[in-house]
């Protein structure tokens, strides 16, 4: 093991995050590259693990960002739909 | 001075009560404006995340009973997961830390994690755990 250096973040508290909120695939995603960050540092392969992090980060921001877009065009669709109603109404 | 990192918590911060205030006021069942999941949606089956707003929601109602119906995966995560953003965020790793972190979030706690996660998805929704 190497001494006196961490290994680097496995975003893996997000990608569990990710699962439970958002979106299972980008969760399982990150999770699996969350298990490479750890193999590859204890393996002694830092360039690998500092990969295997790049690429865990990218599938939880990708999860972050689909949920906030979807979200919102969630509540623009549902905001017509309500208007609409409303509007039907009179 | 205000920089970027500043703004970034702030909007944050403000994102997070806001958050806290609508989950704890409305309850997502009943409430059509909260957005649904579109892996249950389409198959009628649940993912593992399913029921986390309505266990947000009794959480912050401290209602454990009903936040563990909801969603029990996500309720016993959250010790774990605080622990896990402790030591993420913890500077100058001592060498004690670093050995629970291999422990608790290395490898093999991975694979358990997996394990338990598509266990979860797969049981609930079975008459098991229903």
């Amino acid at each position: 093991m190497t001494e006196n250096k961490y290994p680097p973040k496995n975003w893996l508290v997000e990608s569990i995050l990710v699962t439970l909120f958002c979106c299972l695939p980008f969760g399982i995603a990150g999770i699996i590259n969350a298990s490479k960050v750890e193999s590859r540092f204890y393996a002694g392969d830092l360039e690998g693990a500092e990969r295997a992090a790049r690429e865990a980060k990218k599938w939880t921001k990708i999860g972050f960002w689909i949920s906030l877009v979807g979200i919102i065009i969630y509540l623009l669709f549902y905001a017509v739909v309500m208007a609409s109603v409303i509007g039907s109404n009179y | 001075m205000i920089s970027k990192k500043h703004i970034k918590l702030g909007a944050g911060i403000a994102g997070a009560i806001a958050l806290i205030a609508v989950y704890k006021t409305f309850n997502p069942s009943g409430n059509e404006f909260f957005p649904k999941c579109p892996f249950y949606a389409s198959t009628g089956l649940k993912c593992p995340g399913c029921g986390s707003q309505r266990a947000v929601h009794h959480l912050l109602n401290f209602n454990i009973a009903g936040a563990l119906w909801e969603n029990f995966l996500l309720v016993i995560s959250i010790p774990y997961l605080m622990l896990g953003f402790y030591i993420e965020f913890t500077h100058n790793k001592t060498e004690r830390i670093l050995k629970w972190r291999k422990k608790l979030f290395g490898i093999k706690a991975i694979y358990v994690i997996l394990v338990i996660v598509i266990s979860f998805w797969i049981l609930r929704n079975t008459p098991l755990l229903n």
